[in-house]
């Protein structure tokens, strides 16, 4: 069966089809590989299509423009507003980028947040109660630090929220982000030292745990 | 793993405009950061499509994936981080995409993204011509194979043959030329494995 997939996966890839799924034995990944690394030595193909590139330019303006800034424009404020804002953005412990954001730009100071660097990083693994696999999370240090995570792997659809476990046992929940059909991706900057956290957990609408994860 | 940060050239204030109260001011841009979102993307989806490309070798999964670390990656992003930071940061998103798209696909990771060694593919300038070095490294695999070997694998894989027609083409029927795309493909993974062992 696995090599009856194996051959239908790597005819997809010759045809310039999306090959389908299958459990792959640790043995094929070198052939998968190199099938990969001929396919992808066709002239031509590793440009992208125009029409791809015009239709999501469209999609993240419409969808992300009201998450992204185009041109920053600070605005020159008297110097007790620049103090109170300055006040305000260090006040917050974990906060979601707009709220950075919005501080910072009324500061009038450069109106960016780092994008994360630094070599440390931490991960891991949302399981399940029953040891299914859910998703992975990533937190980077730098200033700010980052999580991320993608979660996928069950048929949920709904709101979920994300919370981090920190070594003194307190838990921050960092935001809500939508699952659709089990599948979902969130990304924020936090401000927390990530060398003190110890995990993560993923909570339904009703407060139901449905996966953690431990940093490694 | 990302670059050290970069002291940000001078910024000056504009002057105040006659009159002004809270007056609003258009950001000073540095010459290394992205004006804006638009510009972020424009200079770097042809160069990240193409590196997913080379990493899942198909068009349907590249475009899906480009399109996931976009729009992952362009919510948290700011613009005054300088280019090398920005696309540090897409790679760093690329990466665990890619990863999480074979790990639902074939429960495994076949090919992967180094934020370090794979930096090329967004530094290089954008260009007709793709930066990989897919097709010198598909050459000197196939150069190692004998020769009905090869030429099943650049009639399917270079030269965009069904597998009928490179049946026809080699003069034997589809189930010999599936059973020969197997056998060379096999062949071609330990050359590959071989090549990159090798001194």
């Amino acid at each position: 069966m696995s090599r009856r997939r194996l051959s239908d996966f790597i005819d997809a890839l010759a045809d310039g089809r999306r090959p389908g799924k299958f459990e792959a034995d640790p043995e094929d990944v070198e052939v998968l590989r190199t099938a990969i690394t001929l396919r992808a030595a066709r002239p031509g193909d590793a440009v992208p299509d125009e029409q791809f590139v015009s239709d999501l330019y469209e999609t993240l303006a419409a969808t992300e423009n009201s998450e992204i800034v185009p041109i920053t424009r600070p605005t020159r404020m008297r110097r007790g507003r620049v103090a109170l804002a300055a006040v305000a953005a260090s006040a917050v412990l974990v906060g979601g980028t707009a709220a950075v954001t919005e501080a910072l730009t009324s500061a009038a100071v450069p109106a960016a947040v780092q994008a994360p660097h630094g070599s440390a990083v931490r991960t891991g693994t949302f399981e399940t109660a029953d040891g299914r696999v859910m998703g992975q999370i990533v937190v980077y240090r730098g200033n700010p630090s980052w999580v991320f995570m993608n979660v996928d792997g069950s048929s949920y659809t709904g709101p979920i929220m994300c919370q981090l476990q920190v070594a003194n046992g307190t838990t921050v929940a960092v935001g809500n982000f939508q699952l659709q059909g089990g599948t979902g991706q969130f990304s924020r900057t936090i401000q927390v030292d990530i060398g003190h956290l110890r995990g993560a957990k993923l909570v339904d609408a009703s407060g139901a745990i449905v996966a953690s994860a431990t940093f490694a | 793993m990302f670059p050290a940060p970069r002291t940000s050239p001078t910024r000056a204030d504009p002057p105040p405009l006659p009159g002004d109260g809270d007056v609003t001011y258009l950001r000073v841009v540095d010459a290394d950061a992205y004006p804006d979102w638009e510009a972020v993307y424009r200079d770097n989806v042809g160069r990240l499509y193409r590196l997913i490309y080379a990493r899942v070798g198909n068009r349907p999964d590249a475009e899906d994936l480009t399109s996931e670390v976009f729009r992952t990656a362009l919510g948290p992003l700011r613009m005054a981080s300088s280019k090398g930071e920005v696309r540090s940061y897409l790679l760093l998103t690329a990466q665990t995409v890619l990863a999480s798209h074979w790990r639902r696909s074939l429960g495994l990771a076949v090919t992967s993204i180094d934020p370090e060694s794979d930096a090329d593919y967004l530094a290089e300038p954008s260009g007709p011509e793709p930066p990989s070095d897919a097709p010198h490294r598909a050459g000197k695999i196939l150069a190692a194979l004998p020769d009905r070997y090869r030429r099943i694998l650049e009639l399917r894989f270079l030269e965009a043959c069904s597998i009928k027609e490179a049946a026809h083409s080699m003069e034997v029927s589809v189930s010999n030329a599936k059973v020969l795309q197997h056998r060379a493909l096999r062949m071609a993974a330990k050359v590959e494995l071989e090549l990159e062992l090798g001194p």
